[in-house]
């Protein structure tokens, strides 16, 4: 327990109940989806939110193979980790040359930077399409990690600078003395001091690959190359599958941002603030 | 950013920029440029633009369509100062250092972690008029209510959902980060004085988190403003009608279902105009904190 608490231990248990009473209030959906994934079409119906009385994994089955959930999942597993390399290297790079080098256009280039983060993806979508086929890579995975990394770049950059202009410049100045070239003191002396950070942004990284849905709903179009979060967005508006077996899809979406959260909470929990200026 | 020394690093800094700075005007400012032009034509997404001066937005300013997203998107924007109360209180109230906070905090953060596009889905279902909150609703005896199929109340029911429910746990790890740098101090002092819960939350936690607080209140801005689309796709596409249509929505169907692009850019120029702004207050904020 803390110190400094001001609340009298007879208001605890009622801020419990509080809190409680919104956590189930959270957790109802995720429930909701959870027992209609398991029950059959026709329980479904007569008995839509009890739990389920015999348990069928036959939706499953379905949403994976038949829906082609499962292909989704390792295309996703493919698309972000290789887009990932790429991000982390722009933004390593990047980061590094704000935050440790010395030239001109520094400080405008930077606030253009930072202007530029923000812009939503359907203000681009058009003239990103049309980059895209251009380059003859629609329905590509290069397609639509080239938009990703693009969009998704200039936020790990800002975290990646703040985080290298904080280093001591020593360290620079130190390795630059005996001759060292600025690959040489990024790849040897300022990454491996820069892990721990690297780690955050690569996790920010990941979920916003892993959940972007605007630019992939454009470029890739083929049913084949689509990502997971792509394939349950359009979910919804193909017909014929039914609470139950779209419940089971949903399911096995969420097996991995949940297991990304049991291994990596604290990681994750360290890049909410690693964006945000200090309180 | 600022580094004493002497030396210039020359050409160098700009290879390392190069991949970055490459994507940035390829995917970012050429997009951005290009949509103020085609904003002036009738291109279709393909094809020649035929220049059509300002008839793109004299359309516009006669659209039902871009009033209602207008519209909407402010009804987006009350939900913010109800999303920064509700998050600062809870945050509050977890900072007491009650059994299990930790706890809370990871399962209030869970929609943020499974990202808008399944909890769009699990709320399609969930909200749906024979879904299962309104059976509960029902079995309480209270009404079945319209989430989703009722235009009036289905954009609260985003604003509801996304702008207040989904960013609690988000906002929770913030605050709660932000008044872990409070000196414990400053509340042992407030007791001895005597203030209760309330009082310390009002005289001491908040104007000591007010940066947190005003860097929160522009984070909700660029999410109402410019990454709702995920969401609203996947909830109700747009509808019943235009009921949930925002400009992003709008831009998304003016431009990609119905190949109006000229059109969609006139749209974009509006919402670009938004977003230069919130994208200018988060700067100065930012730059304020680095000192």
């Amino acid at each position: 327990m803390r110190k400094g608490s001001s609340v009298a231990v007879e208001w605890r248990v009622l801020v419990h109940v509080l809190l409680l009473a919104l956590v189930i209030a959270s957790l109802l959906p995720l429930y909701n989806v959870v027992i209609a994934s398991l029950k059959s079409a026709d329980e479904f119906v007569s008995h839509p939110f009890s739990l389920p009385k015999s348990p069928t994994g036959e939706n499953f089955l379905y949403a994976g193979i038949d829906g082609r959930l499962f292909s989704f999942v390792i295309n996703s597993l493919i698309l972000v980790p290789i887009g990932l390399v790429f991000y982390l290297a722009v933004c390593i790079s990047a980061g590094y040359a704000f935050g440790k080098m010395r030239f001109g256009a520094k400080r405008p280039l930077f606030l253009l930077v930072l202007f530029l983060t923000i812009f939503p993806q359907l203000l681009l979508a058009t003239q990103v399409f049309k980059l895209v086929s251009l380059l003859h890579l629609t329905n590509t995975g290069p397609g639509v990690i080239l938009s990703w990394v693009a969009y998704f770049s200039p936020f790990g950059t800002y975290i990646m600078t703040t985080y290298f202009t904080d280093m001591p410049y020593e360290l620079v100045e130190a390795a630059r003395m005996d001759g060292a070239s600025h690959v040489r003191i990024l790849a040897s002396v300022m990454t491996p001091l820069a892990m721990p950070m690297i780690a955050t942004i690569a996790i920010i990284g990941f979920q916003s690959m892993w959940n972007e849905l605007p630019f992939s709903l454009l470029i890739l179009q083929n049913q084949g190359s689509r990502t997971l979060t792509l394939g349950i967005a359009m979910m919804r508006g193909e017909y014929g599958l039914g609470v139950p077996r779209t419940s089971a899809a949903l399911v096995i979406a969420m097996v991995v941002p949940l297991v990304m959260f049991l291994i990596f909470q604290r990681r994750i929990t360290l890049g909410v603030t690693a964006g945000a200026i200090k309180g | 950013m600022r580094n004493r020394g002497l030396e210039n690093d020359g050409m160098t800094p700009y290879l390392f920029l190069a991949p970055l700075l490459v994507l940035l005007v390829a995917f970012i400012l050429y997009p951005v440029v290009m949509n103020i032009v085609a904003s002036f034509t009738d291109w279709k997404g393909y094809g020649a633009m035929k220049w059509t001066g300002l008839s793109n937005y004299r359309t516009m300013i006669g659209d039902q369509a871009f009033w209602i997203s207008i519209t909407n998107t402010a009804i987006l924007v009350c939900y913010i100062p109800l999303s920064t109360v509700v998050t600062v209180f809870v945050a509050a109230l977890l900072r007491e250092g009650l059994r299990g906070w930790q706890a809370y905090r990871a399962i209030f953060y869970i929609p943020n972690l499974l990202g808008p596009v399944i909890i769009g889905v699990v709320f399609s279902i969930y909200l749906r008029d024979d879904g299962a909150l309104n059976l509960v609703l029902r079995t309480v005896g209270g009404p079945t209510v319209r989430f989703l199929t009722s235009p009036a109340i289905a954009i609260n029911t985003v604003g509801l959902v996304q702008v207040v429910w989904v960013h609690l746990g988000f906002g929770l790890i913030y605050f709660l980060a932000a008044m872990n740098g409070i000196e414990q101090g400053v509340y042992e002092a407030a007791i001895i004085d005597g203030a209760g819960f309330f009082r310390t939350l009002w005289s001491v936690t908040v104007p000591s988190i007010r940066f947190a607080i005003e860097f929160w209140v522009v984070f909700n801005f660029i999410e109402v403003f410019a990454r709702m689309f995920s969401f609203i796709y996947t909830l109700t596409r747009g509808g019943p009608g235009y009921g949930t249509f925002t400009l992003e929505y709008g831009i998304f169907s003016q431009g990609f279902e119905k190949f109006r692009v000229g059109y969609s850019s006139a749209w974009s120029v509006v919402l670009f105009f938004f977003c230069a702004v919130i994208s200018v207050a988060q700067i100065r904020l930012m730059r304020r904190s680095a000192g």
